[in-house]
């Protein structure tokens, strides 16, 4: 085979790889976009027949090391409008002064819980109940990492519904009221998550938003577009047809018995809870249960985003290896009997699209540029596939904030608007070659099985008033 | 070396074109976008002026008797629905001759035309709105309209045409909305519920009884509990029945225990305390509870060495209700509890009732 042949070939592959991937993207976008306006057409009238009507819910707060913010969001979580909910606290063995923080703050005291152990987890040291809050309850354990204190927390929940949440997460006041909702309107529902918005920059004070800004530092602005793209577009597409294969870690709402039943989260997974969707997935179609993992867009959660390359890139490399982990263990969904779009459509699609998509960008872009440097390629033939690559992201981009245009309004000033869809442009020129290279990077230590580096988010908080 | 123009000229042509029309296409959609949020501002601004102006000549329209009509300002038709937002809030909130006054102010404004035209709207919420409103209107003419939406698939849009159709004519609605709850499972019980007290249990008691034993069993578990919420003496009665014509359904007898509210009924539950289903032993439980006194405390220790945490944690509850808080009598009982898992659950209840 000639150089020219292979040469044309990686074109024709590349081309076709992003109008495909673009044209997927585009098609959930449409089915986003009737989806959020038949939801936003019904959201004040259910909300005036369901005001009343609440699941009790138990919320999981894992917790490592977190003694500095403990206090200030378990505060928060308590002043959630909502009728009946228990919070449970689970202290993942902190080596610092988490759990004295929580006993001075909320007056703790050793109660004797009659623990039942219906998923296995690290042994619990101790279970101790607020005086001060009747509802709140804080597990003492050896540690065992967040999926492990989840697991601990499933165990001692209550109640039918469980959210489990990051403890440095920001709920909206009424999100759990409305993440609930459809398990009220649908009695087959397992799983619910909302979107998660980007918390830098903006003021929060006693535990709620305050006041929506951009964030100025320029990596988290451009994930404020990421994530805008991730959820507005890709995530209501995906629920609309059953083919949700994520509910995300910060904010998310199980169905307790169906997710005992499937054995918990998976302490040894990195993307637990990518995991254990695709494994109720792929349970639940294998026994002809009907089921509906669903994802709707009001009920927010605020969270704080890295601001700086190397917490980002373990960050994304972390995705990633999660993402390749959760498809691998769960390979049975796909293509198989009854897996309905889970498995014939979402899962294909993660694989190609997702897992794969780094190869083809920068494989393809390293083809192409090596092709270009070595004079076979020329410069026209150069420029147009960079243009089409950069263009259809800047549409992709654009495509999500229209949708937050025709819904939330979220960002309230139009000069938002015009910041956000020069980030949609700029972002084309560096951040996401340099985050397909991260993911490249993740792909290929799960192939070889290099272990998991975790590093510590930093975060600056100073979104905390 | 390679020819240097290798790539044929219809892929880079494509290249071009894909880039040329999603460029386009983005600056296209950015332009909407800024439309879109110009023309939500005027609406809010439109609607904020209507809001100021009308809202108080509602209220005064509602609470104010007068013989002479007032003076209404001008209100273009595509503002209506704006006023009819305003206008059903308001008839949510009066009753008695208010709701005649707003009715007849309505008729003037020709609401009621509008509202019929909403119907046909493709988004919800203006179909509930007007749904909302022919409901408040009490319009039999528009019976037909509302009875055919009656079944769409919407929960929300079939369950607002049921609230209208009571407003109507209860009576009538009746039959229609007990199929239609049969039917579903996407509405919401409890609301139902107090849509049927709303509408007089005498109107709904004798098709409720009637459908609630004709139904398939497995229909029967959601609705037991919403109906005990509209009426717990009927709710006793049709568990009663349910609970001797399916005493084998486990689904069926676990919801009927809960809302079985007579304790002369109670000798003929104990048996379930052998169940192989645990919510029924869980729900025996809590009956003991509820219906039973000292005699039933041995049933309850037994349950208390049950294999499942809940059973054991609702038959804890139960005996702490049935023996009070004497201490002594606590003590004795901690005593008599040899079984590991009991005596934990004890400790449990115990605890939870002190820092209750």
């Amino acid at each position: 085979m000639s150089l020219r042949a292979v040469i044309e070939g990686v074109q024709w592959m590349f081309l076709a790889y992003f109008v495909l991937l673009d044209l997927i993207y585009l098609g959930l976008s449409c089915v986003a976009l009737f989806g959020l306006r038949r939801y936003m057409g019904g959201v004040s009238a259910a909300e005036r027949v369901y005001s009343h009507l609440q699941m009790p819910v138990s919320l999981i707060v894992p917790a490592y090391n977190e003694g500095a913010t403990i206090a200030t969001s378990v505060r928060a979580l308590l002043q959630l409008r909502y009728q009946h909910f228990e919070v449970i606290v689970v202290n993942d063995g902190s080596k610092d002064e988490t759990l004295a923080v929580l006993q001075r703050e909320f007056e703790l005291h050793p109660f004797p819980e009659a623990y039942r152990v219906q998923i296995r987890t690290q042994p619990v040291r101790g279970i101790y109940r607020s005086l001060k809050h009747p509802n709140l309850r804080v597990i003492d354990k050896h540690n065992g990492g967040k999926a492990d204190s989840i697991n601990a927390g499933i165990n001692a929940a209550r109640y039918p519904l469980f959210y489990a949440g990051d403890a440095d997460s920001v709920l909206e006041p009424n999100s759990l009221a409305r993440v609930v909702r459809p398990f009220l309107e649908d009695p087959h529902m397992v799983a619910c998550g909302g979107t998660v918005r980007i918390i830098n920059g903006c003021m929060v004070r006693g535990g709620v938003v305050e006041q929506v800004r951009l964030p100025r530092n320029p990596l988290a602005l451009v994930q404020v577009v990421e994530y805008l793209r991730a959820f507005l577009g890709g995530r209501i597409g995906w629920s609309a047809i059953n083919g949700m294969l994520i509910v995300s870690g910060a904010f998310g709402v199980f169905h307790r018995e169906t997710v005992v039943a499937a054995d918990g989260f998976r302490a040894d997974a990195i993307g637990e809870d990518m995991e254990l969707v695709v494994r109720l997935h792929r349970k639940l179609s294998g026994q002809g249960r009907r089921y509906r993992i669903a994802f709707i867009p009001d009920p927010v959660c605020w969270t704080e985003v890295p601001e700086d390359l190397g917490t980002l890139g373990r960050q994304r490399r972390r995705w990633h290896r999660g993402l390749a982990e959760s498809l691998w263990s769960n390979r049975g969904l796909c293509f198989a009997r009854h897996s309905g779009t889970a498995g014939w459509l979402a899962f294909p699609y993660f694989v190609l699209f997702e897992l794969l998509s780094p190869v083809v960008e920068i494989g393809g872009l390293v083809i192409m540029g090596l092709a270009f440097a070595l004079g076979i390629m020329s410069i026209s033939s150069f420029l147009a596939f960079l243009a089409a690559a950069f263009a259809l992201g800047v549409m992709l981009s654009t495509t999500a904030l229209l949708l937050e245009e025709l819904s939330f309004h979220t960002y309230p000033k139009a000069r938002h608007l015009a910041v956000l869809f020069a980030v949609g442009v700029l972002e084309n020129f560096g951040y996401r070659q340099i985050t397909s290279f991260w993911r490249l990077q993740a792909l290929c230590a799960w192939l070889i099985g290099r272990p998991v580096e975790w590093g510590v988010m930093k975060r600056k908080a100073d979104w905390l008033r | 070396m390679a020819d240097v123009n290798a790539a044929p000229e219809l892929i880079v042509t494509l290249a071009w074109r894909s880039a040329e029309i999603a460029a386009a296409s983005s600056v296209l959609m950015l332009l909407v976008a800024l439309a879109i949020r110009q023309y939500l501002r005027h609406e809010e601004r439109v609607r904020a002026r209507i809001v100021k102006l009308w809202r108080p000549l509602l209220t005064r329209i509602a609470i104010e008797e007068t013989d002479e009509p007032p003076a209404l300002p001008r209100l273009a038709a595509r503002h209506r629905p704006f006023l009819m937002d305003e206008w059903n809030a308001l008839q949510d909130a009066v009753r008695g001759s208010s709701v005649e006054r707003l009715n007849a102010l309505a008729l003037r404004l020709g609401l009621d035309g509008a509202a019929r035209q909403l119907m046909d709207s493709r988004h919800v919420g203006k179909q509930i709105l007007a749904i909302r409103a022919l409901g408040h209107l009490r319009d039999p003419g528009a019976w037909s309209v509302l009875e055919a939406r009656l079944a769409a698939p919407n929960a929300l849009v079939s369950f607002y045409v049921a609230a209208a159709l009571v407003q109507i004519d209860a009576q009538r609605a009746m039959p229609g909305i007990m199929s239609q709850l049969a039917e579903r499972e996407s509405w919401p019980g409890e609301a139902m519920a107090r849509l049927i007290v709303d509408a007089g249990t005498q109107v709904a008691g004798e098709p409720i009884r009637v459908m609630m034993l004709s139904l398939p069993p497995a229909k029967v578990p959601p609705l037991l509990p919403w109906l005990a919420r509209v009426d717990s003496i009927l709710a006793n009665e049709v568990a009663v029945e349910l609970l001797r014509r399916h005493k084998d359904d486990i689904h069926v007898v676990a919801a009927a225990l809960l809302v079985v509210l007579e304790p002369q009924e109670l000798p003929g539950l104990l048996h379930f305390a052998t169940s192989a289903d645990a919510d029924v032993r869980k729900n025996l439980a809590q009956t003991l509870g509820r219906l039973g006194g000292p005699t039933e405390t041995g049933l309850l220790i037994q349950l208390m060495c049950d294999r499942v945490w809940w059973v054991r944690y609702r038959a804890g509850q139960s005996l702490l209700k049935l023996l009070g808080t004497d201490r002594l009598t606590l003590d004795t009982l901690r005593s008599q509890l040899s079984d590991p898992y009991s005596l934990d659950m004890f400790e449990h209840v115990c605890a939870e009732r002190a820092t209750a």
